[in-house]
């Protein structure tokens, strides 16, 4: 099955984002999705660029903008999965307000979260989840604005599922993906993605040393406290699934949902007597 | 007998002004009469000077009247405010309307005193007590018989006050029924116009005077069977609306200026990614928050000019609310049909004024556009969403279609959606899109100007949006005067406009801003100086008396 285009992608050798594209396309044949049947929507930065080499319907949309246009066409079309690729910069900064709202909604998305701690397609300057007084080309004398917790926040706003990966580990990430993907509700997928180029500091033998899976350890998922300790935990960096929980969507909730999605509804004959 | 009147009632807010307003015009509808009902309010919950003026008459009205018959002044202030507009023919409701002791005798609560105004306002006019009670009766449904009976003891009680102490004026000429007319707001009529458009998905933020079309579409979403979103705010809005049209459906987003402002990236993300876009903007004045609950036309050149570089673009400029009804659905299509952005400038004297209009028709078809069949095509092969083709306009395939698979790409792209610097490939994908231009004016679905008057007149008025009824209400008063009134102004419809204005003799354009901006627009698109110009920016509408002595 064809799933990338004839455009080879433009990532600096080494980059996380090889390893993240390797796990979607494993995650979408083991769940059978052809390429029509599924939608990328896209943030601007080094992942959205990923829109040019994946060959699936897409939508590379606006800096920080992805959400909004990933919910809105699951409202249009809940019968389609839908994932964001996103990147710390567009989730966490430009795009928080929707990050949080959506995640609140439980809007039936996936949003897949490139975490890379800088804005590297602008040449590395902090983003918001760099450490307090990282050194960039924004932010010289250190960066002044404690880190922003991308898991704590999706907790603690309600996302249904909550989970961290790592670039560096395919199979790992891939199983976290098919699970985010099979989930009904708001699901983060923060991804811990070296930098090869901007970030000298968090290198994959970094990673490898500082990471460990919660859930061969025994984290149930359901324990929402655990999960949020577990989010707030920076000596070592936990990476599985933190919290899932069901409940309905929202597209599940609106008055008017029916099986017939609203773009396979009829509009050829719209009678308005009963409200006028 | 008197063929109008011209009611206003003043007051606080909190103190039921608009309420009772709505009331009063809603029981002279009942009585046949064409209603006209226009409200000013400053943007607080409790305090300040609300208003709400009737202007009701046997023929039709589209427009409010300055001199008041009578004025019902509530909180004390309003004849010094309102001292213009008072005649010697004024009966001024005051002091003299011991509305506290009415209230107390008739058993009712402080709330009710707007309805002894109401009562005592029956009598001056000649109206029918029993249809105001009827009114009541509706209006407060939901709230039980007690209330409706209470409140029907204190209208009786102003009625009674009002026989005993007060000279009536000569009763109005009342049709008796108003069949299939309707009164309703503009932007209730722009709201059923969008879904007659097929309008799927709606979100919106709030934002004054843009709210009330989100409050008529999520009352009514069940009904409509379409789904309302409020939304974290205007940027998501937009984007989600996008998303949604991307998928196949019909989207649109209302607002105003500051909220548009927000929306103004997403625009540019409709032009490029050529996914249609409907952007209802009702005007208030500005910048930045500006005054809130009143009303102007200071966005015309910023909406044409709006986002970062070139891309085509359709600017709606309704009327009145029949042709709010008209141009949503309009736009529905007309986004569909050329795959763009589609920006509705409705203002806040259309948008929360009331009229009486013509019953829109119940029962609308709509056409779909541009959607390829592509089950034969290969699905291995990206389906060529950008196409050059000869009118700008390529098929799409949307989410889930087997064979149409493509990339949707705010990046400039090749005819396959990828991201392309390529020159020849950035000339092809500008010239494609600016193609549909030409197409949208030949386009005999594209609304043009129209001249109202006579054919030939010693001066033409030309206007846009909301000041169509205003002018008409005027012009019977106004010695060999016609009036070109423009429905929409981009793409700037300029062969239309030099056929309408062959004949014509001295030329006034008329619009609410500073600096003539339809003026500015048909020099720049016609070359054509226009010297005289009637502008008014101070919040409010013109009033029909204003044009007629400016230009008497």
């Amino acid at each position: 099955m064809k799933q990338t285009t004839t455009i080879n992608p433009t990532w600096c050798p080494g980059c996380g984002n090889f390893g993240i594209l390797g796990s979607i396309k494993q995650s979408l044949n083991k769940l059978g999705l052809k390429p029509h049947q599924f939608v990328f929507v896209y943030d601007v930065g080094c992942s959205g660029n990923m829109a040019d080499f994946v060959y699936s319907y897409g939508f590379h949309g606006l800096h920080g903008r992805a959400l909004p246009v990933a919910a809105g066409i699951k409202l249009a079309n809940h019968q389609l999965p839908v994932m964001a690729v996103i990147g710390d910069g567009g989730c966490y900064g430009e795009g928080l307000n929707h990050f949080i709202t959506l995640a609140r909604g439980n809007h039936d998305i996936v949003v897949l979260s490139h975490n890379n701690y800088l804005y590297s397609l602008t040449t590395g300057q902090m983003s918001p989840t760099s450490k307090k007084g990282t050194k960039t080309p924004s932010t010289p004398e250190g960066s002044l604005e404690e880190t922003f917790n991308p898991l704590a926040n999706a907790i603690i706003n309600h996302a249904t599922f909550v989970a961290r990966g790592f670039a560096g580990n395919i199979p790992h990430l891939t199983n976290l993906l098919n699970q985010a993907l099979n989930h009904k509700g708001f699901a983060l997928l923060d991804v811990l993605q070296p930098c090869v180029t901007y970030n000298k500091d968090l290198t994959y033998d970094w990673y490898r040393k500082n990471i460990y899976d919660i859930n061969q350890q025994g984290h149930d998922p359901k324990d929402k406290k655990k999960a949020l300790e577990l989010a707030y935990q920076t000596d070592k960096l936990p990476i599985g699934v933190f919290f899932q929980e069901q409940k309905p969507t929202y597209h599940q909730q609106v008055s008017n949902f029916s099986d017939t999605p609203l773009a396979q509804q009829d509009i050829s004959n719209i009678d308005l007597s009963s409200l006028l | 007998m008197n063929t109008s009147f011209n009611w206003k009632i003043t007051g606080a807010a909190g103190e039921g002004i608009k309420k009772a307003g709505l009331i009063f015009a809603k029981t002279c509808f009942k009585h046949g009469l064409s209603v006209h009902g226009y409200t000013e309010y400053p943007s607080l919950i409790r305090g300040g000077h609300n208003t709400f003026q009737i202007h009701a008459s046997s023929a039709d009205v589209v427009a409010p009247r300055f001199q008041l018959d009578v004025l019902i002044d509530i909180h004390g202030q309003a004849k010094d405010i309102h001292k213009a507009e008072i005649t010697q023919q004024t009966v001024i409701l005051a002091d003299n309307l011991p509305l506290s002791d009415l209230v107390k005798q008739a058993g009712g609560s402080s709330k009710m005193k707007n309805m002894v105004t109401l009562g005592a306002s029956c009598f001056l006019l000649g109206l029918s007590l029993d249809k105001l009670n009827q009114t009541l009766a509706e209006v407060f449904a939901k709230k039980g018989d007690e209330i409706i009976q209470a409140n029907h003891k204190v209208t009786q009680a102003g009625y009674d006050f009002a026989q005993k102490n007060f000279k009536a004026k000569p009763p109005i000429k009342a049709n008796g029924e108003n069949k299939n007319k309707i009164f309703l707001t503009g932007n209730q009529a722009l709201s059923y116009g969008a879904i007659a458009g097929g309008l799927k998905l709606y979100v919106a933020y709030p934002m004054t005077p843009a709210t009330s079309i989100l409050h008529t579409l999520a009352a009514k979403a069940k009904q409509a069977n379409i789904t309302v979103r409020h939304a974290e705010d205007e940027i998501g809005t937009a984007n989600m609306a996008i998303g949604a049209s991307f998928a196949g459906v019909r989207s649109m987003v209302a607002t105003s200026g500051g909220g548009f402002s927000l929306m103004t990236e997403a625009l540019g993300l409709a032009g490029i990614t050529e996914t249609p876009l409907v952007i209802v903007n009702v005007m208030r004045p500005g910048p930045a928050s500006g005054m809130p609950t009143w009303s102007s036309q200071g966005d015309l050149l910023y909406v044409i000019h709006a986002s970062q570089d070139e891309f085509p673009r359709i600017v709606l400029t309704p009327g009145d609310p029949q042709e709010c009804f008209q141009l949503a659905k309009l736009a529905q299509n007309l986004a569909e049909k050329y795959q763009l952005p589609i920006i509705i400038l409705s203002d806040k004297y259309l948008g929360e004024s009331y009229f009486t209009i013509d019953k829109p028709a119940s029962k609308h078809q709509n056409q779909r556009y541009g959607f390829a069949k592509t089950e034969d095509r290969q699905n291995d092969q990206p389906f060529p969403r950008y196409q050059d083709t000869d009118t700008g306009i390529s098929l799409r395939s949307i989410p889930g279609q087997l064979g149409g698979i493509h990339l949707c790409n705010s990046y400039e792209h090749n005819q396959l959606g990828y991201a392309t610097e390529d020159s020849a490939e950035r000339i092809q994908q500008v010239n494609k899109r600016a193609k549909k231009i030409p197409q949208i004016l030949k386009d005999p679905d594209f609304i043009k100007p129209v001249l109202y008057g006579p054919k030939t007149a010693s001066q033409t008025l030309i206007s846009w949006g909301s000041n169509k009824g205003v002018i008409l209400q005027a012009l019977p008063q106004l010695k060999s005067t016609n009036f070109i009134h423009f429905p929409s102004v981009w793409p700037f419809p300029a062969q239309a406009f030099q056929t309408l204005i062959q004949d014509s003799k001295k030329l006034i354009t008329l619009e609410c801003n500073s600096t003539a901006q339809l003026n500015q627009l048909i020099r720049q698109q016609t070359g054509l100086e226009i010297k005289n110009k009637l502008l008014k920016y101070d919040g409010r509408p013109f009033f029909p008396e204003e044009i007629v002595n400016q230009l008497s």
